[in-house]
C-alpha cells in the first residue's frame, strides 16, 4: 500500500469520524469539532487526489582541482560559483534586469582587466562605481560591494580565479586565467588572500 | 521518520498513544543523542526520533505563527472597538473590545510559550543555521526583546486597568495604552519577518558595524511585501477567530440574551474578516510580483513548477472562504430583517452564480495531468477551453471579481432595513451602479487584452490597472454608502439571535478556512526556497533537504490547524471560567440575565454592565 493511499485512508476515517459525531452526539463543543474535522479531512483528500510532486535537492558537487584541465573548465566551475556560493547573482545580472541592484556584468570580463577584477572583488572599496544610470547626479547603488574573499562569502583564491574565467569567457573574451595558477589542497599559497581559505569548492547545482 | 510513524499508525491504531507518549518522552533527550555530527563545535543538524526535526519545527513554528497572529490581529480591532465605543458613548462596543482583550490575553502567554519552544529546538536541530542567523541578526534579536518586554507591560496595564481606568482622563491613557500596544505588536511582528525573508530573499551582507549588517540584511526585498500582507492577514484571522469562537457560544448559548450577544460578535467577527480579507489578494499580489522581482527562479518554482498545484488548493480555500463569508452576509439580511427574504433572493443567487463561476475559472490548473493518448487528443498538456482560464490573467480577473461581488454582499447587508432621507441619494445611487458596471467590465476586458500583450505589460500594467479599479470602487463605495445612510431612516429593525444553527457552522468554516490558508503559504513560502536555508547562500545539506509532496504537506497542514484550533478553544474555555463561575455564585442563570449584563462573554466588567 502507497503512501498516499494510507493518508487517503486516513483522510476517510477522519472524515469518517466527523460525520458519526454529527450523526450521534448532542454536545454542541463535539459537535463543530466533528465538522472540523469532515472539513480539514475532505482537505487532505482533495489535496491527495493531485499531482503528487516532491521536491528533491540536486547532489552536491564537489570540485576536485586536480579535474580542472582547461581554462574552459575554470569558467565552467566558476559559472556555478558566480549562481551560488559567490552571491554575485543576488545583485548583479548579465545583460539589462529591472531587478539587479548593481552593475550590469555584462561584456565586464572585456571592459576591466583581470587584476582590476581580482581587486575589486577583494578591495571593494579601494574604487567607488556610481550609477550613471538616469539624468542629474551619479547615484550610489543601492547595495554595497562585499569583501568576497572573507566572510560571509568568503571565496578562495581559487574560486575567485574561477569567477574571473567566467567573466572573461562570458564577455567572449581569451581566458587569461590558468589551470596552473590554481593552489592545490595542502600546498603553501602562492599569493596570499587575506581570509581566503585553498580547499576543495563545494558549490551546488546552478538553477 | 514521520512515514514510519503514518505506516505503524495506519497499520496499528492501538499503537498512537504508545507512539505520542513515546515521542514525547523521548524528544528532549534524543535532540542531544541524534547529533550528525561527534564532534560538538562542528554539529550542523540535529535529528529527532519518529517526528523528525524538520516536521517538529514545522508543527511547533507553525503554530507560534497562527497563535501570534491571533494576538498581533486582535489588538487592532479590539482597540478600534473600545475608541468607537468611547466616541460614541455606546457601552456594547466597550464590551466588546474588553472580551477580545481577554482572549487576547490569555492567548498571548501560551504564544510566548511557544515560541520560546521554537527557539529551543532550532538552536538543537539547526545550531550551524541559528549561528550563522544570529552572527548577523544580533542586534535585532536584542530589539526583539526590548519590545516583547515593552509589549508584555502594555498588555498588562491595558488587560488589568480596564475598569480602573474607565472614565475621563483615564480613559484617554487607556487608549492610548492600546494604541502604543498595538505600536509595540507591529514592530514585535516585523522584526522576526526580516529573519524568515532574509532566508528567502537575502542581500549581500558588506562590512560594516553589527548594527548596519543587521539593518541591511533587514531591508531585503520581500520584507515589506510580507510585513504587510501579514498585518493584513492577522486582522483576517483574529476577526475569523473571534467569529467562530461567537458562533460557537452562539450554537451553545442557553437564553435569548445570549444568542443576541452572540449573533452580533459573529457579525463583527466576520466584518472584520471579510474587512480584512478583501485588500488581501492585492497585498498578495504585490509580495508575488517582489518575489519575481528579486529570483524570477523563485518566483517559477512558486507558480509553474512543483508547487503550481498548491495554487489550486489556495483557490479552493479562499473560494470557499469567500463563500463562506457571502453564505453568512446573506443569512444575516434573511434572517436578521425580517420580511426581506424575497426582495434580496434574485440578488443574491445572482451573485452567488458569479462567485461559483468565479471560483471555477480560479480552480482551473493551466497543465493537466494527462496520458499520452489524451495529450495527444487534447493537443498538448494544455486543455483547448480549460487552457484558456488556467492562466494568471484569467485568475487575476475572477480574482478581483470575487472581491467586488464580496463587497457588493456587505453593502447590500449595511443598506438593508434602511432607507435614505438626503435628496441626492437617488443620484449617487444611479452613479454607483454605473461605476459598478464600467468597473466590471474594465476589470474584464483588462483580462481579456492581458492575453495579448507580454507577461511583462500584463503584470507591470494591466494587473495593476484592475487592481487599482477596484479598490477606487471599494472606497468611493463606502464613502458614498457611510454618507448616505449617515441620515437615513431605519424602516425594518434588526433582529439578532434569530440566525439558524448553519450561521454558527459558517463562522467556524470560515475561521477554518483562514488558518489553512495560513498553513498552506506558510508551506509555500518555506517550500519556495527549495534546498536553501537562505536562498543561494546556505544550503540544506540534512536529510530533510527536499520539499515533501503537496497530499503529504496537507495531511501535516490538517493536523496543525487542529492542534491550532484545539489550542484556541482550551485558551478560550480557561479565559472565561472564571467570569462563568462569577455568575453562577452570584445567582444569576445566563437565561436571568438582563440586556448588558452578560459578564462571561461581554468582557466581565461588573462596574461597566451597572453602567449600561
Amino acid at each position: 500500500m502507497s503512501e498516499v493511499v494510507k493518508l487517503q485512508l486516513i483522510g476517510l476515517s477522519v472524515v469518517g469520524t466527523g460525520i458519526i459525531i454529527l450523526l450521534f452526539i448532542q454536545s454542541k463543543f463535539l459537535r463543530v469539532i466533528g465538522f472540523v474535522a469532515i472539513v480539514l479531512g475532505l482537505f487532505s483528500l482533495v489535496a491527495l487526489a493531485v499531482p503528487q510532486m516532491a521536491s528533491l535537492p540536486p547532489a552536491e558537487e564537489s570540485i576536485d582541482i586536480a579535474s580542472i584541465k582547461t581554462p574552459a573548465d575554470m569558467a565552467s566551475i566558476g559559472q556555478k560559483i558566480f549562481f551560488s556560493k559567490g552571491q554575485c547573482a543576488l545583485c548583479h545580472s548579465i545583460g539589462p534586469s529591472e531587478s539587479a541592484r548593481c552593475p550590469d556584468l555584462k561584456g565586464i570580463g572585456a571592459k576591466l582587466s583581470r587584476d582590476f577584477i581580482f581587486e575589486s572583488l577583494t578591495q571593494p572599496q579601494a574604487y567607488i562605481y556610481l550609477d550613471y544610470r538616469h539624468e542629474g547626479l551619479p547615484k550610489e547603488y543601492p547595495a554595497r560591494m562585499p569583501y568576497i574573499n572573507k566572510n560571509p562569502i568568503g571565496l578562495s583564491k581559487n574560486e575567485i580565479l574561477s569567477v574571473i574565467a567566467f567573466l572573461q569567457q562570458m564577455s567572449g573574451e581569451p581566458i587569461s586565467v590558468n589551470p596552473s595558477e590554481l593552489e592545490m589542497p595542502g600546498a603553501a599559497p602562492a599569493a596570499p588572500v587575506k581570509s581566503a581559505q585553498s580547499e576543495t569548492v563545494t558549490v551546488a547545482q546552478a538553477h | 521518520m514521520i512515514e514510519q510513524l503514518i505506516r505503524l499508525l495506519a497499520n496499528s491504531p492501538a499503537a498512537v498513544a504508545a507512539c505520542v507518549a513515546a515521542a514525547g518522552a523521548l524528544i528532549a533527550p534524543a535532540i542531544g543523542l541524534a547529533a550528525d555530527s561527534g564532534a560538538a563545535g562542528a554539529v550542523a543538524y540535529r535529528d529527532v526520533p519518529f517526528v523528525g526535526s524538520r516536521n517538529l519545527v514545522w508543527i511547533i513554528a507553525q503554530l507560534h505563527l497562527l497563535l501570534a497572529g491571533f494576538v498581533l490581529g486582535v489588538p487592532i480591532f479590539a482597540w478600534l472597538c473600545e475608541v468607537v465605543g468611547w466616541r460614541s458613548g455606546e457601552k456594547r462596543y466597550d464590551k466588546l473590545a474588553k472580551e477580545f482583550t481577554k482572549l487576547l490575553s490569555s492567548a498571548y502567554s501560551t504564544t510566548a510559550l511557544f515560541g520560546g519552544i521554537l527557539l529551543f529546538i532550532l538552536i538543537g536541530a539547526y545550531p550551524k543555521l541559528m549561528a550563522y542567523l544570529s552572527d548577523i541578526f544580533f542586534p535585532s534579536f536584542m530589539v526583539y526583546c526590548a519590545l516583547f518586554l515593552l509589549e508584555t507591560a502594555t498588555l498588562y496595564m491595558y488587560w488589568y486597568g480596564w475598569d480602573a481606568m474607565s472614565e475621563g482622563r483615564g480613559k484617554v491613557f487607556h487608549i492610548f495604552l492600546g494604541f502604543m500596544l498595538n505600536v509595540f505588536a507591529f514592530f514585535i511582528m516585523i522584526i522576526p519577518n526580516s529573519w524568515a525573508t532574509f532566508q528567502a530573499s537575502p542581500v549581500v551582507i558588506a562590512e560594516g558595524s553589527d548594527l548596519a549588517r543587521a539593518w541591511a540584511a533587514t531591508w531585503n526585498p520581500t520584507w515589506w511585501p510580507v510585513n504587510i500582507h501579514r498585518l493584513i492577514a492577522n486582522v483576517v484571522l483574529g476577526g475569523y477567530i473571534c467569529g467562530a469562537y461567537a458562533g460557537i457560544r452562539y450554537l451553545s448559548a442557553k437564553g435569548p440574551e445570549e444568542r443576541e450577544h452572540y449573533d452580533w460578535m459573529g457579525y463583527v467577527g466576520n466584518f472584520i474578516g471579510v474587512f480584512g480579507l478583501l485588500p488581501l489578494p492585492f497585498a498578495g499580489y504585490w509580495l508575488m510580483r517582489e518575489i519575481y522581482q528579486y529570483n524570477q527562479q523563485m518566483g517559477i518554482t512558486l507558480m509553474g513548477g512543483f508547487l503550481s498545484w498548491l495554487f489550486i488548493l489556495q483557490a479552493m480555500l479562499i473560494g470557499v472562504l469567500f463563500l463562506g463569508s457571502n453564505y453568512y452576509f446573506w443569512m444575516g439580511i434573511t434572517h436578521r430583517i425580517p420580511g426581506s427574504e424575497a426582495q434580496y433572493k434574485k440578488p443574491i443567487l445572482t451573485m452567488l452564480v458569479i462567485l461559483l463561476l468565479c471560483l471555477g475559472v480560479w480552480m482551473t490548473p493551466h497543465s493537466l495531468v494527462a496520458s499520452l493518448e489524451e495529450a495527444q487528443k487534447m493537443g498538448g498538456t494544455h486543455h483547448p477551453l480549460l487552457g484558456v482560464f488556467g492562466v494568471m490573467s484569467a485568475k487575476m480577473t475572477v480574482s478581483n471579481l470575487m472581491v467586488l461581488v464580496t463587497f457588493m454582499s456587505f453593502l447590500m447587508y449595511w443598506q438593508a432595513g434602511k432607507q435614505a432621507t438626503v435628496g441626492w441619494a437617488r443620484v449617487a445611487k444611479a452613479v454607483m451602479n454605473a461605476l459598478l458596471v464600467l468597473a466590471g467590465v474594465a476589470v474584464i476586458s483588462l483580462g481579456v487584452y492581458g492575453y495579448f500583450v507580454p507577461a511583462i505589460i500584463r503584470i507591470n500594467y494591466f494587473s495593476t490597472s484592475q487592481v487599482g479599479i477596484v479598490l477606487f470602487v471599494l472606497v468611493t463605495f463606502t464613502l458614498l454608502t457611510s454618507a448616505i445612510l449617515k441620515s437615513a431612516k431605519t424602516t425594518t429593525e434588526m433582529v439578532w439571535g434569530k440566525m439558524p444553527p448553519r450561521a454558527g457552522y459558517s463562522l467556524v468554516l470560515n475561521a477554518v478556512m483562514v488558518v489553512l490558508l495560513m498553513t498552506l503559504m506558510g508551506y509555500a513560502r518555506s517550500s519556495s526556497r527549495v534546498h536553501w536555508h537562505v536562498y543561494g547562500v546556505m544550503r540544506d545539506s540534512s536529510q530533510y533537504a527536499f520539499s515533501p509532496a503537496l497530499g503529504y504537506a496537507a495531511a501535516l497542514m490538517a493536523a496543525n490547524t487542529f492542534f491550532f484550533c484545539m489550542i484556541v478553544a482550551f485558551i478560550f474555555w480557561v479565559a472565561t471560567m472564571g467570569d462563568k463561575a462569577k455568575a453562577g455564585k452570584d445567582g444569576h442563570g445566563k437565561d436571568e440575565m438582563g440586556h448588558g449584563a452578560l459578564p462571561a462573554m461581554a468582557g466581565g466588567s461588573p462596574t461597566l454592565d451597572k453602567q449600561s
